[in-house]
This record gives C-alpha cells, sequence and structure tokens, in this order.
C-alpha cells in the first residue's frame, strides 16, 4: 500500500491544512512552503504535492519566484526517481525556462538567465536518472561546480540517489558484477562500495569467484520473478444482464 | 429585485470576510471602470430598473452563449465584465436568487463558456505577445492585465462551490445521507446546486489547462465516477470530465488509469452516437471523440493493455497504421508521438500575462508541455524492443541479446531497467481519484543474474465466464 499522491507521512498538519483550504492561493504563504521545503532538504524528506501547490503560487504570482528555492524543489524530485515528480514540477514553471530546449546551439548563443540555465540542467540530469544511465549521471554531476552549488542544499543528495538506485538494481537483479555497480553508485573505491552493499542495503559480497567479484541481492518480491497464470476475475456484476433478462422475460 | 436594492447590496460586499471575493470585488471595480469608456456597450448596470428582468434574462443568455469566433478584444472584455457582474449578483445579493435560467443545461453551458473564454483569452494574448506584430492589441491588453485573471477566474469557481455548499452535499451523499441537511439556504436550490457541482469540473478543467495535473485530480474528491454521478446528466459534461481525468492521469503516468477512463466515456458515446447527431455539441464531441482515440493510441504504446473490445476496433479504424508505428517504437515513432500528442492534449494555457517588450521569450505553452511530455516518451522508447525480444526466451545472456540488438551492454542493460521500472504502475482501486496500488502492468517480467536474463511470462487464464456472457447477450 503506497499512500496517495496528496498525502505524506512527513507533513506537518499546519502544511495540511494550507493545501486543504483556499490559503493554498494566497501569495502570503509562498514563505510557509518556502519554510517547509528548506526543512525537507535538511530532514531528507520529500512532499511533493506541497511542493507543487509551491510552484503554483510561484506560477500565479511570478514576481514571487524564488529562484534557489525552485531549484531545491527540483534537486529534491531528483531524489525520488523513477516518478513523474520532476516533470510535474516542470509542468508548473513558467514556458520559458524550457527544461529540454529543442535546439542545444541556439540555447548557448542566446542570453539565457542564471535560473534557466539551472532548470536546464537539472533537466538533463532528471533524464539520466529516468533513463537509467546512473554512470553518466555521476559523470555529469562531477563535470560542472555548477551542480554542485544546485545541489548543496540538499542534505545527503548522493546518498539519497545512491539509495535509489540501488533500490532499482534490487529490484531487477539477483546478481551483479561489482564492476557495473560500483561505475552506478559512483564509488570507486572497493572498500567504499563494499561498505555502502553490506552496511546499507545488507547485500551479500562473493569475492573470487570466477567473473571477479559479484553482489548477492537476497531474493525479494521484484526479482524472483515467477510465472503465474492469472485466472478470471468473476463477479455478480457480470452477470446483472443476464439475471434482468430472466425477469423480464418473465413478465 | 430592483436596481436600488442591488446597487445597496453592492458596498455590503466589503464586509465579506472571504479575501478571494474582494478580490473579484476590486476586479470587478476596475473592469467597470475601465469599461465606462465604451458607452456603446450593452452594460445590464448601467441600465435603469424598469428593463431590468428583461435585461438580466439577455445576460443570462449571452453568459451561455458562445462569442463569435472572430469577436474583437473590446467584446472579449464586455463578455468577461458580462460574467463579472452576473456572477457577482449571484453570489454577493442578499441571500439567494430567485433565477428562472433559460434551461436546463443553463448551469453546465455557463460554467463551460466562462472557462473557455478564459481558455481562449489567455492563448490570444500569449499570441499576441509572442508575434508581436498588433501594437495596438499588445497596448490594450498590457493595459488590463487584470482581465480574465487567473485569480478571479478560480475565484468565480470556488465562490460558487462553496457558496452551494456542494462538497458537503456530496460526501453527505457518498455517506448515504439527505444532502439538503447540509445544504444550506443557497445549497438547497437547484441552480446554486447545479452551478457549484458543474465549476467542481471547471475547476478540474482549469487546473488542468495550467499544468497541475494532481490538483486536477484532487479536485474531484467528492465526485464518484460512475455513470449515476450528476455530470452524466449533461452529455458534455460527462465528455469533458472523463477527458480531462484521462489526460490528467496520463501526465501522472498512471497510463493503466488514463486509459480506463477514455475507455468508458467512449464505449458511452459509442453506444449513445445516434441520439447526440444532430444536435448541435456533436461537432464539439465527435473531435473530443477522436482526440480521445489519440490519446488512448498513445497510451497503449507506453503501457500494452488489452482494450475492450469496441475500443480496439474503433481505434484500428481510426489509428490503425499510426498505432502499429507507435507500438514499435523507437526513434521513428517520436514525430507521431508528439503529433498525436499536440492534436489530442488540451489547450495548455500560461495564467499570467506575457511579456509584451521580449515577444521571444513568451513560449506557447502547448511546447512547453509537450516537451516534459516527450521526454519520458524518449525514455522509454526501447521498451517495445526489449519486449518484443524477451517474450521469445526464457533465459538469455545479455551480451549476446546486446549483439541481437547491436547496442553496448551497459545500454542494454539500462533499458532492462528502464522497462521493469515502467511496467510497475499506479493504479486506482477505490477511494479517491488521486489514491491507488503500484502493481506489474506487463505480463512480462524478468530479473538479471549477473548477465543472464531470466525471463517469466504471466499468462491470463481462460476467460470462459466472459466468453459465455458474451455470446449469450447475442442470442438471448
Amino acid at each position: 500500500m503506497v499512500v496517495a499522491f496528496d498525502k505524506c507521512e512527513t507533513r506537518p498538519a499546519s502544511i495540511d491544512a494550507i493545501l486543504e483550504g483556499l490559503d493554498r492561493y494566497n501569495p502570503e504563504t509562498t514563505t510557509v512552503f518556502q519554510d517547509y521545503v528548506a526543512q525537507q532538504c535538511e530532514d531528507r524528506t520529500f512532499d511533493c504535492y506541497a511542493n507543487l501547490a509551491l510552484l503554483k503560487l510561484y506560477q500565479f504570482n511570478p514576481h514571487l519566484i524564488h529562484p534557489e528555492t525552485v531549484t531545491n524543489v527540483l534537486v529534491k524530485a531528483l531524489t525520488v526517481f523513477p516518478s513523474p515528480a520532476f516533470s510535474l514540477c516542470l509542468a508548473l514553471l513558467p514556458p520559458h525556462t524550457q527544461p529540454f530546449p529543442a535546439n542545444a546551439e541556439a540555447q548557448a548563443s542566446s542570453q539565457i538567465s542564471d535560473f534557466v540555465e539551472s532548470v536546464q540542467k537539472l533537466a538533463r540530469l532528471s533524464t539520466l536518472l529516468e533513463s537509467a544511465q546512473y554512470a553518466q549521471f555521476w559523470s555529469t554531476l562531477n563535470s560542472d561546480d555548477l551542480y554542485a552549488d544546485l545541489v548543496a542544499d540538499v542534505a545527503g543528495f548522493e546518498e539519497l540517489v545512491r539509495i535509489r538506485i540501488a533500490v532499482e538494481v534490487g529490484k531487477a537483479f539477483r546478481q551483479i558484477s561489482a564492476e557495473v555497480l560500483e561505475q552506478w553508485l559512483d564509488l570507486r573505491s572497493r572498500e567504499a562500495l563494499e561498505k555502502f552493499v553490506v552496511e546499507v542495503c545488507s547485500w551479500e559480497i562473493e569475492k573470487n569467484g570466477p567473473n571477479g567479484t559479484v553482489i548477492k541481492v537476497p531474493t525479494n518480491k521484484e526479482n524472483e520473478v515467477r510465472s503465474e497464470v492469472k485466472s478470471e476475475r468473476v463477479d455478480i456484476d457480470m452477470f446483472g444482464r443476464v439475471l434482468r433478462r430472466g425477469f423480464e422475460q418473465a413478465a | 429585485m430592483s436596481y436600488e436594492e442591488r446597487a445597496n447590496a453592492r458596498p455590503n460586499l466589503n464586509d465579506e470576510s472571504d479575501v478571494e471575493e474582494e478580490a473579484l470585488v476590486n476586479d470587478y471595480r476596475e473592469q467597470v471602470n475601465f469599461d465606462d469608456g465604451m458607452s456603446e456597450l450593452d452594460r445590464t448596470t448601467s441600465l435603469g430598473g424598469a428593463s431590468q428582468t428583461q435585461d438580466l434574462q439577455a445576460q443570462l443568455a449571452a453568459a451561455a452563449t458562445p462569442l463569435e469566433y472572430q469577436a474583437t478584444l473590446e467584446t472579449k472584455f464586455a463578455s468577461y465584465d458580462n460574467y463579472c457582474s452576473l456572477f457577482h449578483y449571484i453570489l454577493n445579493s442578499d441571500g439567494p436568487v430567485e433565477l428562472e435560467v433559460p434551461s436546463y443545461y443553463w448551469a453546465w453551458d455557463v460554467i463551460d463558456e466562462f472557462i473557455y473564454q478564459f481558455e481562449s483569452f489567455c492563448r490570444y494574448r500569449n499570441r499576441v505577445a509572442r508575434s508581436g506584430s498588433n501594437e495596438e492589441e499588445a497596448q490594450l491588453l498590457r493595459e488590463n492585465p487584470n482581465t480574465w485573471g487567473c485569480y478571479s477566474v478560480l475565484n468565480v469557481l470556488y465562490s460558487l462551490i462553496q457558496r452551494s455548499q456542494i462538497n458537503e452535499q456530496l460526501a453527505a451523499m457518498k455517506r448515504g445521507e439527505d444532502p439538503l441537511t447540509v445544504a444550506g439556504e443557497y445549497g438547497s436550490r437547484p441552480l446554486y446546486k447545479m452551478l457549484g457541482y458543474f465549476s467542481i469540473i471547471g475547476l478540474l478543467r482549469v487546473h488542468c489547462l495550467l499544468g497541475d495535473f494532481s490538483l486536477a485530480l484532487k479536485t474531484l474528491d467528492d465526485i464518484e465516477m460512475n455513470k449515476k454521478a450528476m455530470f452524466a446528466r449533461v452529455m458534455a459534461a460527462h465528455f469533458t470530465t472523463y477527458y480531462y481525468v484521462g489526460f490528467s492521469y496520463m501526465m501522472m503516468r498512471r497510463y493503466g488509469d488514463a486509459i480506463r477512463m477514455f475507455s468508458h466515456i467512449l464505449v458511452y458515446v459509442s453506444r449513445t452516437k445516434n441520439f447526440q447527431k444532430g444536435g448541435n455539441s456533436y461537432d464539439a464531441i465527435a473531435k473530443k471523440n477522436d482526440q480521445m482515440y489519440a490519446l488512448i493510441a498513445i497510451c497503449v504504446a507506453l503501457h500494452p493493455t488489452r482494450l475492450d473490445d469496441t475500443i480496439h476496433s474503433a481505434l484500428r479504424e481510426k489509428y490503425g497504421e499510426q498505432l502499429n508505428r507507435l507500438q514499435h517504437g523507437g526513434p521513428e515513432a517520436l514525430p507521431l508521438f508528439e503529433e498525436l500528442f499536440r492534436s489530442a492534449c488540451p489547450k495548455f494555457i500560461s495564467p499570467t500575462p506575457p511579456d509584451f517588450d521580449n515577444p521571444s521569450i513568451n513560449v506557447d505553452p502547448v511546447d512547453h508541455h509537450a516537451a516534459i511530455f516527450m521526454d519520458e516518451v524518449k525514455n522509454t522508447l526501447y521498451n517495445p524492443t526489449i519486449r518484443s525480444y524477451l517474450k521469445l526466451y526464457t533465459t538469455m545472456d545479455l551480451k549476446k541479446l546486446a549483439g541481437f540488438l547491436e547496442v553496448e551492454p551497459e545500454k542494454l542493460r539500462s533499458w532492462l531497467l528502464i522497462n521493469k521500472q515502467r511496467s510497475r504502475q499506479v493504479r486506482w482501486v477505490e477511494g479517491a481519484l488521486l489514491e491507488g496500488e503500484p502493481v506489474n502492468a506487463n505480463d512480462l517480467d524478468y530479473a538479471l543474474d549477473k548477465d543472464l536474463i531470466h525471463v517469466s511470462e504471466t499468462k491470463a487464464g481462460r476467460r470462459l465466464v466472459d466468453w459465455y456472457l458474451r455470446n449469450l447477450a447475442r442470442v438471448y
């Protein structure tokens, strides 16, 4: 059971009250939401629905846009991939941010603001994560100091992404070679990789196999992969027409 | 109610504690001032008491009537004015007003037309700014940033909802109680109830046009999506609701739910088609009909699923060749995805006035949303390829498959992860529209053991009951 999209377990009651009422449109609540984003960055929680409410306030009141908060919301949305969270955030940004510029060269030559550049850079990261190109994600992230600035406010950003990647790996793999995993997690030293795999993921390491070191992922619901035959679901509603017809005939 | 009474009633508006309504009042005042310069416009408020009733009738009728296609900017401003004064009269008179509305569908028509004009005004304003050619109109728009403002449009809708206590009424109905106990003075009257109800549908549409898809679905919390719902009594409302709910689901990547919504309404329409022919809304419905088939084609390509037989054959008929190309995937399918998306998506709007001084930075909101959607399509472009190959094997070596596909093993690993991730989807089971359970939406599943892919397929058992019932229906 997952929590419905509009709910969040870590959301304070005060924020909930704003979201439920018309105060979510009140420009004065912008600061409340901004503080809430800052808090999410700090304590590593994520509340997509509340952050979208803030982006909506910005959408209605463009003069209130606080660029750092917007990019922090986007960076937070990166840490929950694969999910529609990042696209839903982009959808509320001003169209001129053009997160996915059609023509990169034309963009580069024309003057774009720092804000637009940041949004485009983060969109690029999102694409890499959503398309499971984890090694490229890390190399892109490390290629430019601007990225370091963008993710600086989000506590444990790299750790959060690493855990997300590990979760996805755990769903698809029973065993994975250490060489692949260290690139995907950007843990270049073998000790760091082993530490992460054992301590954070509770997976096992099998050293000195015929194919080098291999990480074993314990069986879970997603990676066991069983064939099954789905049987037909039959409920009383399906017979409604036939039964009704029976009564009509009798009458 | 005489003109004097109405005039007296207006200062009372300032007592309204509701901030939203106050904003509406201010907006309205600005418009009245603006309008003073256009004496040729037929304005209710400037007329004497004698023609009041008759004039109100004209205003009611006008509110539900589409503007001419070539309406001038002045007409659009005046129409906004007309709505403001009408909604003011309905919402802020002393107590509920007694109105004889022209038709049963009036409440829907008014809300529908109100939002349509908001939508087309925003799009027109954006276009004027983008083209930068009509300096005169740009100036007029620049001077009136609050006309058809998003806040006033939302105010109207939310005020109608609050006045009629419609959400409370719907919640009571859901619990099996009598809605009249919570309806209050306003909500117990059909006019307010209907306006409130259709304002909820209106909000769904406005939020969707603004790109806030989760809030759009959240708006319908108290409405149950079934044929007994009130919107089902007005065909256009029924249709609109399912289109926007389906589209919002699609943008939240809940393709299974989107398909369910589109299929539901399309099956319904196909059954009632004969009644609709000749009706004046038939053309609009036929167009939306085609759009929804296009959206189903997109959703089915991104999320293969078994469709209802009626829908399946109609889809083959309308988009047969395109559907094949979409389902085949790969880079060649990209332009087609975009073309269909653009032809079938709502006409997205930007809620704030554009920058008239820099035409180039005003991007069409449709481009914005298409680009965001296309990014996801691009990310999942090779899912069909992966599926078609894996269907043939129970185990397969990754490097060997990479050789078949002529890609790097590293790339194939990514594709496998993507396909696996996208086959997990949230699907609605019960409760509000935003609720749902994660399910494996694909009958093909696999896991990697180092470089060995183990494939399993979930087979659907024979649907005997379904088969018997369908054949029984044919003869009995």
